[in-house]
């Protein structure tokens, strides 16, 4: 316990928490503003002015329509279509947008684990990689020569610590949709079903933010510098993601992007995601236009045990080359 | 006296790219309880792979240590709360203030808080424990990291050239505190290049060179089974040097004659001197050994003298055979 205490000081003492997770907060809380700011309540006279110009479009359309008849004549094509419906032109459309807490803070969550996890990386790999650079690690062995406890502790704490400063940004995050919900739109339709849902998405991002801190932990401590960590991530999107998205479009590789990470983050944190080969020959399409390519669907089983596989791999070979190397 | 470190038959060999490199080769080492022990040898000689080995951060390849009794590095957890380290130069978190550092280091040892204020106060700055490392000079650097040593007020401390980058009143410092705490029963390992200030503080010495020990013993015992038997003999009447200086030739022994005494060697029996003199009246007024210095001595047995004219590489030092009095190969 006194390790793991020491080890909790260390993580929050560092310079670059005290740096890093402020300014991931900040982020967070900007686009949040942002939100908040580029949404309103819907008023009376708000949809009075929506319900003006969507007639308005309505009839501009009509007009339209009723001139390329004209121009056409008999030779307008039988397609079926009888113009423009009144029904398609709704005031909501004409409105300034207003925050549905419902349906928008689900699909956000994306965007506070997306940036929860490159924080997570970054202290993770810093947290083990500025030891092991600065020689403090040296100096902790000296103390305490349980290798295995000493990494096991210190990795405990940062997912932990982790853990702690996403949940408090996800507070912060939902704090300020909640707000916007309930000046700048509606929270209403939130039935203990909606909140379980978020609950779960929730947790699938605190996994994930997890992942990408033992990620960073795991590379950093394997290269015993935070640089070797953060030289992976960069090859990851440079080589990795860029290059792979080239090469595999040159080659046509079919279903190319379920070898992208953005892909798979996607497909954990909305359960599934569906893949279409447009470019492949079984495509076929019907007169009307209506095409019945293949289809991949990634779920986010799929790529959860994926990321488990990969994170076991790093953490493993971390340990063991902890046991095995000398530290000179 | 009982045995607070024993090393025996310790090897260790490095993977390099131009070839394996045998860092330690059958090392021996002793340490008694209660002494200030100094460890020497030239750069790349093995001490720092032993005292790292020690403290269980480097594998050896084969030998038995012990400290305190306990097998290592089996039993080395339940040791090391009595062993307090510094190896090589010392680092820290540039942004952790002193006081943190130790705080944390405390932390993890399960140790008091007062005892952060104790080790402070003990190196001298307890005045600038709240200012973060990065405005520290490598001497306030240097007395952090003794102080780190010191916190768990250890049985056995082990400081690898704790004295660099010391001012003159530092390296003072440094020694008294090396007797203070060896007068309070603490064993210190001192590892420097400081020849003269280990002859200064240190009971015992070992010289390692090359892997292997080259000398060990009572710091006196060492220089004088080094030195090479010269004795200084100045009479009551320098007048009657040359007629002294004629007796003792005809007795066989090598001299040099200088203008107020002779410088005699290979001599075995000083006493035969005063004798052989005093038989024909000429009286002796000085009858001193010529002692060696440490640095002459280690100079001498680790092949590391310089030679005008001749570049030294880093591995160049004496490789000394494998004897019952260094180590287990024979």
């Amino acid at each position: 316990m006194s390790l793991a205490r020491a080890e909790r000081r260390r993580f929050f003492k560092r310079r670059l928490t005290r740096w890093v997770f402020p300014i991931g907060l900040l982020l967070l809380v900007t686009i949040a503003s942002i939100l908040f700011a580029f949404h309103s309540k819907p008023t009376a006279e708000a949809r009075a002015r929506g319900e003006v110009a969507a007639e308005a479009m309505y009839q501009e359309q009509v007009r339209y329509y009723e001139q390329y008849k004209r121009e056409c004549g008999e030779k307008c094509p039988e397609d079926g279509w009888t113009g423009p419906q009144r029904s398609d032109f709704r005031a909501e459309d004409f409105m300034p947008p207003s925050f549905d807490f419902k349906s928008m803070y689900g699909e956000l969550f994306l965007v506070w684990a997306a940036i929860m996890a490159m924080v997570a990386f970054l202290l993770g790999a810093s947290f083990v990689g500025a030891e092991w650079a600065s020689g403090s690690m040296m100096n902790l062995l000296t103390w305490q020569p349980k290798r295995m406890k000493v990494l096991g502790t210190k990795l405990g704490v940062m997912l932990l610590s982790v853990a702690a400063l996403s949940i408090l940004a996800l507070g912060v995050w939902t704090g300020i949709l909640w707000a916007a919900g309930e000046l700048r739109g509606t929270t209403e339709g939130l039935t203990p079903g909606v909140w379980q849902s978020f609950g779960l998405t929730a947790l699938r991002g605190l996994g994930m933010i997890l992942a990408f801190g033992a990620l960073g932990f795991g590379l950093a401590s394997i290269g015993r510098h935070t640089g070797l960590a953060l030289g992976a991530a960069l090859a990851v999107v440079i080589v990795g993601q860029v290059g792979l998205t080239i090469l595999f479009q040159m080659v046509r590789v079919p279903f190319w992007e379920q070898y992208l990470v953005p892909i798979h983050i996607f497909a954990w944190m909305n359960k599934e995601m569906k893949l279409v080969d447009w470019s492949s020959p079984e495509t076929v399409c019907d007169n009307a236009g209506n095409c019945n390519p293949p289809e991949l669907l990634i779920t986010w089983q799929d790529s959860g045990s994926m990321a488990l596989g990969l994170v076991a791999v790093v953490l493993v070979l971390a340990f063991w080359q902890m046991r095995r190397r000398d530290i000179s | 006296m009982t045995a607070v470190l024993e090393i025996q038959g310790l090897r260790k060999t490095y993977r390099a790219r131009g070839g394996p490199r045998r860092a330690l080769d059958g090392f021996e080492m002793y340490v008694e309880a209660g002494q200030v022990h100094g460890f020497l040898g030239p750069n790349g000689s093995g001490k720092t792979t032993t005292l790292r080995t020690l403290l269980g951060l480097i594998k050896p390849d084969s030998g038995e240590m012990r400290i305190l009794g306990h097998e290592l590095p089996r039993h080395l957890p339940q040791v090391v709360a009595q062993v307090g380290a510094i190896v090589e130069s010392p680092q820290f978190f540039a942004h952790f203030t002193a006081r943190d550092t130790l705080s944390l280091l405390a932390d993890a040892g399960s140790l008091p808080k007062e005892r952060v204020d104790w080790a402070l106060e003990l190196v001298g700055l307890r005045e600038r424990a709240k200012e973060r490392v990065k405005t520290y000079s490598l001497g306030m650097k240097q007395r952090l990291a003794v102080a780190s040593a010191l916190l768990k007020q250890p049985k056995l401390l082990i400081l690898d050239e704790p004295a660099n980058g010391l001012d003159p009143g530092g390296i003072r410092e440094m020694r008294d505190m090396m007797a203070t705490l060896s007068a309070g029963g603490m064993t210190v390992v001192l590892s420097s290049h400081i020849l003269g200030e280990i002859q200064l503080i240190c009971d015992s010495v070992t010289i390692i060179s090359l892997g292997r020990r080259v000398a060990a013993g009572p710091v006196a015992e060492v220089l004088q089974a080094h030195s090479s038997g010269q004795v200084r003999v100045a009479l009551e009447t320098p007048a009657d040097l040359s007629a002294a200086a004629q007796v003792l030739i005809a007795a066989g022994f090598q001299l040099q004659a200088n203008t107020d005494h002779l410088t005699l060697s290979g001599v075995d029996k000083p006493a035969l001197v005063a004798r052989l003199l005093a038989e024909r009246q000429l009286y002796v007024s000085e009858l001193t050994p010529v002692t060696a210095d440490l640095e002459s001595v280690f100079l001498e047995l680790t092949g590391t003298a310089p030679v005008p004219g001749q570049v030294r590489s880093v591995d160049q030092s004496v490789r000394p055979e494998l004897t019952p009095q260094n180590g287990v190969g024979a």
